[in-house]
């Protein structure tokens, strides 16, 4: 988790203390797509640099 | 987008998973009936209404591996072979249909080789036939299993999946998910209490930033696949 989605993770849930049952759910959803982007984002880095870095391509 | 909600349980105030669901509804541009409570169903108000929404959902427990009568009867009276296909004009064409069916048995039994020995997607053929003799989108069935086991937890992801379910665009990736939660962020800001709002718009913006970055990630895999290509 780079330290960016933590931050943001700790700023919603802090956000998901909310007294209303469907807001409270509102946020911690949004905290797994945050982490969802996260995963997202690395595999999509990750790709990008092995199809760049591609021994087929030296 | 306007969704329809028909629900079709014999004792809705007895359901503790259909009272959970109507407390889970999106706030707005949902239009919610109860199928049982009509003492007669006036045919051309339905047929109205399905043609006014761009998705429709049939919302039941699953009674001996089917809806209960109430929603065959009512699928029998308003949905006319004329007001569906036969005067060749397909008012439902294009519109998205999906089932939220609540079971008694887990997720697991609806398998072969599970308690059940059939998925539910085998067992709701009749409703993928329909959408698709109507010219309309099937949506992947969103299935409650064991509402009563469930723990807060569980619950409060079911209160989002079900509502991102009525009105998120199809299909569910991540691309549509970014997008809903986006369109959420306003209104949902909004509720926050006064001194919580700024921190509710920095993450609104942070979460744009990410959706953004993504979105340029998958641009240049794109354009290095173009490359590999030639």
């Amino acid at each position: 988790m780079t330290d960016e989605t933590k931050w943001l993770t700790e700023q919603i849930d802090r956000l998901a203390q909310q007294p209303e049952f469907t807001n409270r759910a509102f946020w911690l959803a949004l905290a797994r797509v945050v982490a969802e982007q996260d995963r997202r984002t690395e595999q999509l880095g990750g790709e990008v640099d092995g199809r760049t870095w591609s021994p087929d391509r030296w | 987008m306007t969704t329809l909600v028909l629900v079709s349980h014999p004792e809705l105030a007895d359901s503790s998973t259909q009272q959970f669901l109507k407390a889970s509804l999106p706030k707005s541009a949902i239009i919610w009936e109860h199928i049982e409570s009509q003492s007669t169903i006036d045919i051309e108000k339905e047929q109205r209404q399905l043609r006014q929404a761009d998705r429709i959902i049939l919302q039941f427990p699953l009674y001996w591996y089917s809806a209960p009568a109430g929603l065959k009867q009512w699928e029998d009276t308003v949905l006319t072979r004329n007001f569906v296909y036969g005067d060749h004009r397909y008012p439902l064409a294009g519109k998205s249909l999906g089932l939220v069916v609540s079971t008694g048995m887990p997720a697991a039994a609806f398998q072969r080789g599970g308690a059940e020995g059939f998925s539910l997607d085998d067992l709701l053929t009749p409703f993928a036939a329909l959408a698709q003799r109507a010219r309309m989108t099937w949506l992947p069935t969103l299935a409650i299993p064991q509402f009563s086991y469930l723990e807060e937890p569980e619950k409060l992801k079911l209160v989002t999946d079900y509502q991102r379910y009525l009105t998120q665009d199809y299909p569910d990736s991540l691309a549509n998910r970014q997008a809903w939660f986006a369109d959420q962020l306003a209104s949902r800001i909004a509720q926050l209490p006064a001194d919580q709002q700024v921190t509710g718009r920095m993450i609104a913006d942070q979460f744009d930033q990410r959706r953004t970055a993504i979105s340029d990630l998958q641009g240049t895999l794109a354009m290095i696949k173009e490359q590999e290509d030639d």
